[in-house]
C-alpha cells in the first residue's frame, strides 16, 4: 500500500504547480500572443499568394511563374482553347490552354506574352503532415466576380495519398478547408506560402445543394511538378503504369511468399520483353518501395506510379524469396513507367472519335480492359466502369487494343456502338455513343 | 515491488512538474483553444436566445428541402434561434430571417435565464437584419471591432444560443473576404447554421465584427457550407435610427432564372447550367442540368456575366426566350428553344 500516499503526493504537486503558475505567467496575454503569432503567419501567407490567384470562367487557377503559366483543373479550362482570365484585383489577360491531363483533372494555361506576373511557387506536398494548417484560395459561388476579390478559407490536412476513381486522383491531399463550387482549380497553400495542391473535387450535395461537407481533395504539387515539362511541351499528358505486369495485393494466402498485407504488392504475372521484365522483375517479387513511397495496397501502388508521367524511370526496391537461404533478399532496380509515344499513338488511332475512357495495358488477349472512365464522357454515359473488359464491338470480337481500333475504323461521331463487356465474371451488353473529339492533341502554337 | 511502485510515482510527479507548464505554453493549438474559451465566456453574456411563436404552416409543409414557393421560415427546423444585445436598454439585433413573416409572439431569454416579451421593430431585408426591443436595463453590450483594420485571414468566432438557450455554442474560422454583398457584409468560413445565425461574429478579443446573417434554405451557401456572412456593425448602426422608428427596408425584386452556372466550358460558347433550383423558374421553364444557354431574347451570350447583364434589364414576371443546346441521346448538342418566366431571386 506504499504507492497510495506517493500518488496523492504527486497530485498535490500538480495542484501546487497550477496555483503557482496562473497568477505568475498571465496565461491570457501569453495565449493571445501565441494566437497573434499564428495570425501573423496566416496573414503573411494570404499576402503572399493572393495576387497570384486567377479567375477562370466560373472556376479558379493559380499563376506559378512570372511568365504566366497558370495551373487549374481540366474540368475548369479543358473545354476551350482560348480564355480571358483575371488576376485578383481584376486585371484581364488572354490565356491559351497548353497542356492537360484529363484523367487527373489538371490543365496548364499560358498568359500570352506574360511577363513579371505575380506568382507563387510549387511547394513540397510530400512534406505535409496530417493536421497541418492549409489555406484555400478560390471563388465559391462566384462571390468574387465584380470585386475580383477571392475567398480565403483555412483548414487542416485531413488525409494524404488518397486514391480516387473517376476522375482518377492518384495521390490526393484531403482537406477540411472549405472549398465549394467555384474553388475548383484554385490553390491549396501550405503555411510556408507555397502551393501544395490544386483543389479540384469535393463531396457535395448537402441539403440538396452543391456545397462543401468538410471533404475536399487537391491534386498534390509534387505530382504536378513531375508533369510540368509535359504540360509545357503541350497537349495531353499521360500517367505512368507498370507495363506488362499484373500486380496483386500481398496477404492473399492463395499465393506463397507474398508477405503480409501492407508489405507491398507482388508481381502476379509478367509478360516477356516489357519494361518490367527488362528491369529484372519476375513473378512473385514484392515491390515495397517506389521512389521512397510504400505501395501498401493496390490503390496506393496505382497511385504512386500514376502520379509519375508515362515515360519516367523510377527506382523500385523489391524483395525476392531466396529458396536456398529461406528468406527474402532485398533488390533494387529501375523501371520505365509506360511509353507516352505509344499512348499518344493509341489516342491518335481512334482518330476523331472520343469514347471517354483509357484502356489498360494489353494482357492475356482476353479483350480490352477499361482503365479510367472520364467524368460525363460517352463511356460514363454508357455505364462503362473501370475494370470492365470489352470483348466485342458490334459483331467483331476484340482481343486487344489493335482489334478495338480496327473495329472502330470508319465509325462516325454520333454512331451507336454495341459493346459486349465482361464485368465480375458476367457478360453484359452496353451501348456507347461515340463523340467527336473536341480538343486536338496539340494546341495552337505559342507566341514565344 | 512496493518500492518500485512508489519510485515510479515520484518520478512521474517530477516529470509533470518539469513538463506541464512548458508544453501548455508552447502549443499554439491549446493557446487558441483557451482564447476561444475566453471569447465564448465573455461574448455569451451578450448573446440571447429567441423563441418565435408562429401560426402553424397553413399548407402543412415545411421542415425539409429547398423550395421556392414556400415561406423561408417554415423551411427550417423548429426551435430557438440567436440574437445579439445591441444596447444596455434592451435593443437586440438578429437576422431578419429568424423573425420574419407572421409572428404571434417573440420571447427573448438572456444569459441569466430571464425571459422577456420582445417587440419586433423595423427590419432591413437587404442587409438581413431585424431589431427587437425588450424592457430591461444595464444589459452587457459587446465592444465593436475596428472594421477598417479587418483583414482577410483574421481569426473570428461565432457565438450562438440554440438549440439549448442555456448552452452557448462556439464556431470559429477566419475572415474569407472583407467586402461582400455590396460591401455590407464580411464573409467567413466559420460554420454558420440555423441555430447560430443572428449571433455575433467576433474577433479573438471578443469584439463584434458583425451580426451573422444571409442563411436561407434556398441559398447555395450558409448552412455549414463554409461560406457565411455577417452584416458589418457599422452598417447596422447606420440603419439603426430608422429601425428604431419601426421603418423597414424591403428587398428589391431581382429577376431570377433559377440556375447555377458551371465552372468550366463544354467546348461550346455559352453558359453551362450546373444546377437547376428545385421549383425555381428555370425548372418550370424546362431547363435541365448540362444545358448550354447561348442566347437570351435574341442576344448572344458567352459568359454568365453577359447573361446576368441581360437579366438585370428585365423585371420579375417577364418571360425570356432562351436558345439552348442540349445533348440528345446520341450525345450530340441539339439547339432548342425554352421560355422561362423570371422569378424573384431569393438569394
Amino acid at each position: 500500500m506504499n504507492f497510495f500516499p506517493a500518488s496523492s503526493a504527486s497530485s498535490a504537486a500538480v495542484l501546487l504547480l497550477c496555483a503557482l503558475c496562473s497568477p505568475l505567467c498571465a496565461q491570457d496575454d501569453q495565449d493571445l500572443e501565441k494566437v497573434a503569432e499564428l495570425q501573423k503567419k496566416v496573414h503573411a501567407v494570404v499576402d503572399r499568394v493572393k495576387g497570384a490567384y486567377v479567375f477562370i470562367g466560373g472556376g479558379s487557377g493559380v499563376c506559378v511563374d512570372p511568365d504566366g503559366w497558370i495551373l487549374t483543373n481540366h474540368h475548369v479550362a479543358g473545354g476551350a482553347q482560348n480564355w480571358k482570365v483575371r488576376f485578383t484585383g481584376g486585371k484581364q489577360y488572354d490565356a491559351t490552354l497548353v497542356g492537360f491531363h484529363p484523367a487527373d483533372d489538371v490543365a496548364l494555361l499560358k498568359v500570352r506574352n506574360g511577363k513579371d506576373l505575380p506568382c507563387v511557387e510549387l511547394g513540397d506536398s510530400d512534406a505535409l503532415k496530417i493536421g497541418d494548417n492549409v489555406i484555400a484560395v478560390g471563388n465559391p459561388f462566384m462571390l468574387g466576380n465584380g470585386s475580383w476579390e477571392p475567398t480565403i478559407t483555412l483548414g487542416i490536412v485531413s488525409a494524404l495519398h488518397v486514391y480516387l476513381d473517376n476522375p482518377g486522383y492518384k495521390d490526393a491531399v484531403q482537406t477540411d478547408a472549405q472549398i465549394n463550387p467555384g474553388n475548383s482549380g484554385g490553390p491549396l497553400i501550405g503555411m510556408d506560402g507555397k502551393v501544395i495542391g490544386i483543389n479540384g473535387r469535393i463531396d457535395v450535395k448537402r441539403f440538396m445543394n452543391r456545397v462543401n461537407t468538410g471533404i475536399g481533395y487537391a491534386i498534390p504539387s509534387n505530382q504536378i511538378r513531375r508533369f510540368m515539362p509535359h504540360f509545357k511541351a503541350g497537349g495531353r499528358a499521360f500517367g505512368g503504369y507498370l507495363e506488362g505486369a499484373t500486380v496483386g495485393e500481398c496477404g492473399d494466402d492463395r499465393y506463397e511468399n507474398t508477405g503480409e498485407l501492407g508489405d507491398g504488392v507482388f508481381i502476379a504475372g509478367l509478360q516477356d520483353d516489357t519494361p518490367a521484365s527488362k528491369a529484372g522483375l519476375t513473378t512473385g517479387d514484392i515491390l515495397f518501395d517506389i521512389e521512397g513511397q510504400r505501395p501498401y495496397n493496390l490503390n496506393r501502388f496505382h497511385g504512386i506510379v500514376g502520379a509519375w508521367p508515362a515515360g519516367s524511370t523510377v527506382k523500385v526496391k523489391y524483395k525476392r524469396w531466396d529458396a536456398a537461404k529461406k528468406e527474402f533478399a532485398v533488390h533494387e532496380t529501375k523501371v520505365l513507367l509506360g511509353d507516352p509515344e505509344k499512348l499518344r499513338a493509341q489516342e491518335a488511332q481512334v482518330g476523331n472519335l472520343y469514347l471517354g475512357f483509357t484502356p489498360s495495358y494489353d494482357f492475356d488477349d482476353l479483350g480490352v480492359e477499361v482503365d479510367e472512365v472520364m467524368e460525363k464522357g460517352p463511356a460514363a454515359t454508357a455505364g462503362l466502369k473501370s475494370g470492365d473488359v470489352i470483348k466485342k464491338v458490334g459483331d467483331a470480337r476484340v482481343r486487344d487494343w489493335k482489334d478495338f481500333k480496327a473495329a472502330l475504323t470508319g465509325k462516325k461521331a454520333g454512331e451507336k456502338l454495341k459493346l459486349v463487356v465482361l464485368r465480375d465474371g458476367k457478360e453484359m451488353d452496353l451501348t456507347i455513343t461515340a463523340e467527336e473529339r473536341k480538343i486536338e492533341g496539340m494546341p495552337e502554337k505559342q507566341d514565344e | 515491488m512496493r518500492r518500485l511502485f512508489s519510485a515510479s510515482n515520484a518520478s512521474c510527479a517530477a516529470f509533470l512538474l518539469l513538463c506541464a507548464p512548458l508544453s501548455a505554453q508552447d502549443d499554439p493549438t491549446s493557446a487558441m483553444a483557451r482564447v476561444l474559451q475566453k471569447v465564448r465566456e465573455k461574448v455569451a453574456k451578450s448573446v440571447v436566445s429567441i423563441e418565435v411563436v408562429r401560426d402553424k404552416d397553413p399548407d402543412g409543409r415545411g421542415g425539409s428541402g429547398p423550395s421556392s414557393t414556400h415561406q423561408d421560415y417554415f423551411n427550417r427546423p423548429e426551435g430557438p434561434c440567436t440574437g445579439t444585445l445591441w444596447s444596455e436598454d434592451g435593443y437586440i439585433v438578429t437576422s431578419w430571417f429568424n423573425v420574419s413573416g407572421e409572428v404571434r409572439r417573440v420571447t427573448v431569454r438572456t444569459h441569466d435565464g430571464k425571459s422577456y416579451d420582445a417587440k419586433r421593430l423595423g427590419y432591413d431585408a437587404t442587409r438581413d437584419i431585424a431589431l427587437l426591443k425588450i424592457e430591461a436595463k444595464d444589459l452587457p453590450v459587446l465592444p465593436k471591432s475596428k472594421l477598417d483594420e479587418a483583414k482577410q485571414g483574421d481569426f473570428v468566432a461565432i457565438v450562438g444560443r440554440a438549440p439549448d438557450p442555456d448552452v452557448p455554442t462556439l464556431n470559429h474560422g477566419i475572415l474569407s473576404a472583407v467586402n461582400r454583398m455590396k460591401d455590407a457584409c464580411v464573409q467567413t468560413d466559420a460554420e454558420l447554421n440555423y441555430g447560430n445565425v443572428g449571433g455575433p461574429l467576433v474577433t479573438v478579443r471578443g469584439e463584434i465584427v458583425g451580426i451573422t446573417c444571409q442563411v436561407k434554405p434556398r441559398t447555395n451557401w450558409g448552412q455549414s457550407g463554409g461560406v457565411g456572412f455577417a452584416c458589418k456593425h457599422t452598417e447596422i448602426d447606420k440603419a439603426l435610427p430608422s429601425l428604431k422608428q419601426n421603418r423597414s427596408v424591403e428587398r428589391g425584386k431581382e429577376p431570377w432564372l433559377g440556375v447555377t452556372p458551371a465552372e468550366g466550358a463544354e467546348g461550346v460558347e455559352g453558359v453551362v447550367v450546373a444546377q437547376v433550383a428545385a421549383e425555381g423558374p428555370g425548372e418550370e421553364g424546362g431547363l435541365q442540368e448540362a444545358d448550354v444557354i447561348t442566347e437570351i431574347d435574341g442576344k448572344r451570350v458567352k459568359t454568365w456575366e453577359e447573361l446576368r447583364a441581360v437579366l438585370e434589364t428585365k423585371k420579375v414576371g417577364d418571360v425570356v426566350k432562351l436558345k439552348i443546346l442540349r445533348k440528345d441521346k446520341a450525345g450530340v448538342q441539339q439547339p432548342k428553344d425554352v421560355k422561362v418566366k423570371l422569378g424573384d431571386n431569393p438569394n
